[in-house]
């Protein structure tokens, strides 16, 4: 089943829609999908063009595909469990929240918090990525548990932030404190980042650009070599944050 | 007539002890106060009545039509803003959330421009603190860290810390150490006992260093992190470890410098840590006198402290995302409604071209800079002056600000009421 | 006015000697009455449970450190999210739910009356704006004397009578219900870091021992005539082998109460351990109930503790900071000048956990073990052993033999080897459940001489009715039914209103604080000591004009008088 859903003109068109229903699962068993344009409830008919082809008994035969302004649509793929969204463009901030399986790319830029608190599933942004990508809730001690999020560009800050599980990947570069409170799981910025690994007590995280104002609470532990696009890159590697009980391993490419 | 014991409503100070002449309905004179104090009081120039613009000037309206436009300006909205609520008391700002609640609407405090980052920082890692008088008849060891007291809470110093005589210390200014950190030689960092100078956006990085000294990783620190010598750190944490009770406060110069929450995070993570060998608190230098206040009213009916987001129908909490900085910036709020605070002197300018932008109504007794934006505004009395009401300390004491005359003016609570009754009415209907 | 019949009610009124008979219960003006009028409103009980509403004598819903661990928490605020429907204002929280939650989910319980476990007196004003927006129960508020100056002053120069004065002076100034103490001594010496580990340790600079304070506050309390007695949790709490320092503490209580006990414990199976470390930790609950039951004077709650997440929260704050350094968790702490402390922790109750399978077990083993239930009241400390909500679940665990062996095989199976429950095969009955969750509290708070706790004409209309057949129900073998049915009321009634019906509450609500106030005579009053107001103003960082709790915050207060014997 393929699900089309292009964004309709509206009055106010930059109030958010928050459209967590929009998921492969739902729209196998669901005929009502409801989104919110601030506080007012909307059909789905009022905010986009729907057009449906084809039959599907489970989700992973739903393909659903965005177009239109879609930076401002949120939650877009919240719980997904199976299946396939495709962003025709933007995609507004909490895309792929909790996502356990399935794919979702994005071949614009996505807002904050894409693919936070995932599971698993692989997310594919091919412009860049706001703040709090790959990121977790506040007041939770872990974040993103499982799954594979890869930016094409750059991130923001935060990237990764409390990473409990799963891969970050950001091809460009990173904002602040990329992998802050990281305890478990692999980021990886292919470009220039800022005070990496903030607080970090496990996990791998490396940087194949340069690392900015290094924090002074890494311990350095020797040298390896790692692969990044094909091309081996030599790394200094570290270990900490030792003004925690940091056992992370922080590898940054020796310049 | 002599009034004494009166709470001032300025900063997060919050004294109670100042004494006011008052004659008729103005106050003559002050007593104890500082000089924020005096102005607030003495310099009291009130709008005198709802103002409304109109294309070439501002008229005159009744309380009534003005409350019944705020209304239709609030219902017409799909993603209103209610913001301010630090400077009016506690009883209002409770109306103020459940008018959020009822429209589905944002609503928003002044936290969210000034100690957000501190609560996004306690809420993942915890809040070690204690009230002000305990600092008073305990603490041998001060540290203000990025904040300048003599300049924005003049007299916490004396109140509170560095010349407050405690049951502990009997000569407070002789047995107490005072340490300032700070990116500049500021008033406070002049009367310090040492001032620590940092390169500006270097307080995670000294804060991470002086963790790992607390836990005993000396050796790996570099000669100097953010401009800050090994041995001053050194230094400072030796007379951390060494004293009986440290009494840290932090202010905008951690919340809003580079890392923000995560600066916050880290000096709280020092203050855990240290309390594993002496007593350490930590406490943020709250700015309006009831920012603390609208913190508690907003948690204990909604769950969150500031930026709540109600269009769902719950309660939704997001930095980042509901808060007003964003949402104005962005271009999604539709209308806004200002009580007790001056987003049109504090906000980016992007937002305050929004708020210009949109229909914003503003409840305050002052014309100031966001009456510039609004295109209706509603005085009512001042708190502290001639309205009264619960305000909660920067410490979370709460102390019942007085009335100290009967003025002509409603007061916030009362204007909010008609706006929410009428709302409630509308919806039934509606 | 208002008239209302409940019919049909299957009635258990442990104060009025009513175990299970079928009658109707007329209403008038808030009011239990004789007879209704022919206009009256008729509910039909259909048979069903119905008890006076329940009370609870120890539960942390209001107050400073209760909002501290919801702001601190968006992640347990976000856990229990409930929409605006009808008059129901939008709630949130699982463990440290906001006041509308709170009261939403009690009153849906049956719950029309409850104490705040710990109010500290110069905050006491949060704590009574927080009363106001918990509006479906009245409150009550335990008050914190355990780290106070005044009195660890009048208990080192001996001074009963200062003592007394003090106590009054604060209790009416804050418009509190009764003395609190938590860690008698400790939350002072933890002003500066420290804590006290025997009720014969010397308080730092004070040099006066926990047991002085508990028994100059006992004296105190029965001087001044207050419907409770001292509200004590113990020293040492969570330490293991603290058991003794509870018998000890039990062994001191004199009997100075015909009415009620002299003592009530609170959250008891906290201090029932034995062993001396994590490692060997056992439950000495038969130890303790051996004690309680041999002391008509000691009354105590259970301190239940159930599996799954919650929030600590306590005024112990030498004992969080202890959480804090085993768990590593997101920690508050609170000092309060001149008076004492609190702290907050959020922790997880694992079944995985040894320590905490035994936890789980000496709650219950406490009930059971002690024989009279009207010295054992259901409690979990709300929420530091677990949210309130799993009462309905503690109540079919102590009626069902089968349900505890069902639990037993979840968990981790060496707890056996620690504690005594799986040998015990007692079942409480439905008698012992009312009396346990609504009479006894209304009689250890000394609350049913204004009408609560019981249906006699007279009393207060607060009356819940359960959807439960003791007739025709075998809680022993019905568990679930027995938990689904405590859960949810087919009917709260409040002052005479239906507050809730099927676990929704359908009025806004208006309800009372109790606090009490002391007839103390002149030479005794505080606000005239001049010593005693200067030392306030000197040591305090808020005036004593602004110190009192005015009376606009107790829109419909209810003052119980006392008159005091010197």
């Amino acid at each position: 089943m393929r699900v089309i859903l292009e964004t309709k003109p509206r009055r106010k068109p930059k109030i958010p829609i928050e459209a967590e229903a929009i998921t492969p699962q739902n729209f196998l068993i669901k005929n009502d999908i409801r989104v919110y344009e601030g506080n007012k409830e909307r059909k789905l008919d009022e905010i986009f063009y729907v057009t449906t082809e084809g039959p599907a008994v489970s989700a992973d035969q739903v393909e659903i595909v965005l177009s239109g302004e879609t930076g401002v649509i949120k939650r877009v793929g919240e719980y997904m469990n199976a299946g396939r969204i495709v962003i025709e463009g933007d995609i507004g901030m909490h895309c792929g929240n909790f996502m356990s399986a399935g794919e979702i790319i994005i071949r614009g830029n996505a807002d904050a918090w894409l693919g936070r608190e995932m599971r698993g599933g692989v997310i594919r942004c091919e412009g860049n990525a706001d703040h709090y990508c790959g990121a977790g809730y506040r007041g939770e001690k872990r974040g993103m548990r499982g799954g594979t999020i890869e930016v094409m560009g750059n991130a923001g800050d935060y990237t990764a932030e409390y990473l409990s599980g799963g891969e970050v990947r950001i091809m460009g570069d990173c904002g602040d404190l990329p992998g802050v409170e990281m305890r478990a799981g692999t980021l990886i910025i292919g470009g220039d980042c800022y005070r990496p690994c903030g607080n970090m007590t496990g996990g791998t995280c490396m940087v194949f650009g340069t690392a900015g104002a290094m924090l002074p609470t890494f311990i350095s532990t020797g040298a390896e070599v790692r692969e990044f696009c094909s091309k081996r890159m030599e790394m200094n590697v570290f270990r900490g944050d030792v003004a925690n009980r940091g056992k992370g391993t922080l590898l940054v490419r020796k310049q | 007539m002599k009034v004494e014991d009166v709470v001032c409503p300025f900063c997060g100070c919050l004294c109670d002890d100042l004494v006011v002449e008052v004659e008729g309905a103005r106050v003559v004179s002050v007593e104890n106060g500082c000089t924020l104090a005096n102005e607030k009081f003495l310099g009291d120039h009130r709008l005198k009545a709802p103002i409304r613009k109109t294309d070439r000037a501002w008229e005159q309206v009744s309380y009534d039509e003005a409350i019944d436009e705020t209304v239709g300006i609030l219902l017409d909205a799909d993603r209103p803003l209610l913001y301010g609520w630090s400077g009016t008391h506690g009883e209002a700002q409770s109306v103020g959330v459940h008018l959020g609640e009822i429209l589905g609407a944002l609503i928003d405090n002044t936290s969210t421009v000034c100690h957000g980052p501190s609560i996004m920082a306690i809420q993942e890692v915890g809040h070690p603190g204690c009230t002000l008088g305990q600092v008073k008849n305990r603490a041998d060891v001060v540290v203000y860290w990025g904040t300048n007291p003599i300049d924005a809470h003049p007299r916490h110093m004396s109140r509170y810390t560095t010349f407050a005589d405690g049951f502990f210390l009997s000569d407070a200014f002789r047995e107490r150490k005072v340490i300032v950190v700070d990116v500049r030689r500021t008033e406070s960092a002049q009367v310090a006992d040492e001032f620590v100078k940092i390169d500006a956006g270097g307080d995670y990085a000294v804060l991470a260093a002086l963790r790992a000294i607390v836990r005993g990783k000396r050796s790996l620190i570099p000669t100097s992190v953010s401009g800050v010598s090994r041995e001053q750190l050194f230094r400072m944490a030796d007379t951390l470890l060494g004293a009986k009770f440290v009494a840290i406060f932090f202010g905008l110069g951690l919340t809003m410098s580079q890392g923000k929450y995560k600066n916050i995070r880290n000096a709280i993570e020092l203050t855990a840590e240290l309390n594993r060998h002496t007593k350490c608190t930590i406490s943020p230098m709250r700015g309006h006198w009831n920012v603390y206040g609208s913190n508690e009213v907003f948690t204990w009916i909604s769950g969150y402290p500031y930026a709540v987001d109600f269009s769902r129908g719950i309660a939704f909490y997001n930095p980042g995302e509901t808060t007003s900085i964003d949402v104005l910036r962005r271009g999604e709020c539709d209308a806004c409604l200002v009580v007790a605070s001056d987003p049109g002197a504090h906000f980016p300018k992007a937002c305050a071209e929004h708020l210009a932008r949109i229909p914003t109504v503003q409840i305050d007794p002052h014309v100031n800079a966001t009456t510039h934006l609004a295109r209706l505004q509603i005085p009512v009395a001042v708190t502290g002056i001639d309205a009264e009401g619960t305000a909660y300390r920067m410490d979370g004491v709460p102390i019942r600000t007085r009335k100290l005359f009967c003025g002509t003016y409603p007061s916030d609570t009362d204007v909010l009421t008609k706006i929410y009754d009428r709302v409630k009415e509308e919806k039934k209907h509606g | 006015m208002a008239e209302l019949l409940v019919k049909n009610a299957f009635v258990i009124d442990p104060l009025s000697g009513i175990r299970g008979e079928i009658m109707d219960i007329a209403i008038r003006d808030g009011k239990i009455v004789e007879d209704a009028g022919a206009n009256a409103e008729v509910i039909d009980a259909q048979g069903c449970l119905t008890l006076p509403g329940g009370i609870d004598s120890h539960t942390h819903v209001c107050g400073t450190k209760v909002n501290f661990g919801r702001y601190m928490s968006p992640e347990d605020m976000r856990a229990g999210r409930t929409q605006r429907k009808g008059v129901m204002h939008v709630t949130s929280g699982y463990s440290v739910p906001t006041t509308f939650g709170n009261s939403y989910r009690y009153s849906t319980m049956g719950y029309t009356t409850l104490l705040e476990g710990a109010m500290a007196p110069l905050e006491a004003r949060h704590t009574h704006e927080e009363f106001t927006a918990t509006p479906h129960q009245d409150m009550l508020a335990n008050t914190l004397f355990d780290g106070n100056w005044s009195i660890m002053e009048a208990v080192r120069d001996k001074d009963l009578k200062r003592a007394a004065a003090v106590v009054a002076w604060t209790l009416a100034a804050v418009k509190g219900f009764a003395i609190k103490l938590t860690n008698p001594g400790g939350t002072e010496a933890w002003g500066f870091g420290e804590d006290v580990h025997s009720i014969h340790d010397l308080v730092p600079h004070f040099g006066v021992t926990p047991a002085e304070i508990i028994e100059t506050m006992i004296r105190a309390n029965e001087i001044l005539n207050l419907p409770h007695s001292v509200h004590l949790h113990c020293n040492n709490l969570g330490v293991p082998g603290n058991f003794r320092t509870t018998l000890e503490t039990i062994d001191r209580v004199p009997d100075l109460n015909s009415r009620r006990q002299t003592l009530y414990l609170t959250h008891v199976q906290f201090h029932a351990y034995g062993g001396s470390t994590w490692k060997d930790i056992s439950s000495k609950s038969e130890d303790i109930a051996r004690a309680v039951n041999s002391r008509p004077q000691v009354a105590i709650d259970m301190g239940q503790v159930m599996f799954g997440r919650t929030t600590t929260m306590t005024a112990d704050g030498p004992m969080e900071f202890k959480l804090y350094m085993l768990h590593h968790n997101k920690w508050s702490n609170h000092d309060v000048e001149l008076e004492t402390g609190s702290g907050i922790i959020p922790v997880f109750y694992s079944r995985k956990s040894l320590v905490n399978c035994v936890m789980w077990a000496i709650g219950l083993e406490l009930a059971l073990l002690t024989r009279d239930p009207w010295q054992c009241m259901l409690s979990t400390d709300n929420p530091n052993g677990a949210p309130f909500v799993k009462y309905p679940e503690i109540i079919a665990l102590l009626m069902s033999r089968r349900f505890r062996d069902r639990e037993s095989e979840l968990l981790d199976p060496r707890t056996g080897h620690y504690v005594p429950l799986f040998a015990i095969e007692r079942e409480l009955d439905w008698y012992e459940i009312a009396v346990m969750t609504r009479a006894a509290q209304a009689k250890a708070l000394g609350i049913t001489g204004i009408g609560k706790g019981h249906l006699a004409p007279g009393a207060q209309a607060d009356i819940a009715i359960y959807p439960l057949k003791p007739g025709e129900l075998d809680p022993a073998a019905e568990y679930k039914q027995v938990m689904a049915g405590f859960g949810k009321t087919r009917f709260t009634i409040k002052r005479g209103r239906v507050v809730a019906r099927d676990g929704e509450v359908v009025v806004e609500g208006a309800n009372s604080t109790i606090w009490t106030k002391a007839n103390i005579p002149p030479e005794l009053d505080l606000s005239a000591d001049r010593e005693f107001v200067k030392k306030f103003e000197q040591y305090y960082t808020v005036r004593m004009s602004n110190y009192p709790v005015q009376d606009v915050y107790l829109p419909r207060g209810v003052c119980i008088g006392t008159e005091v014997s010197l």
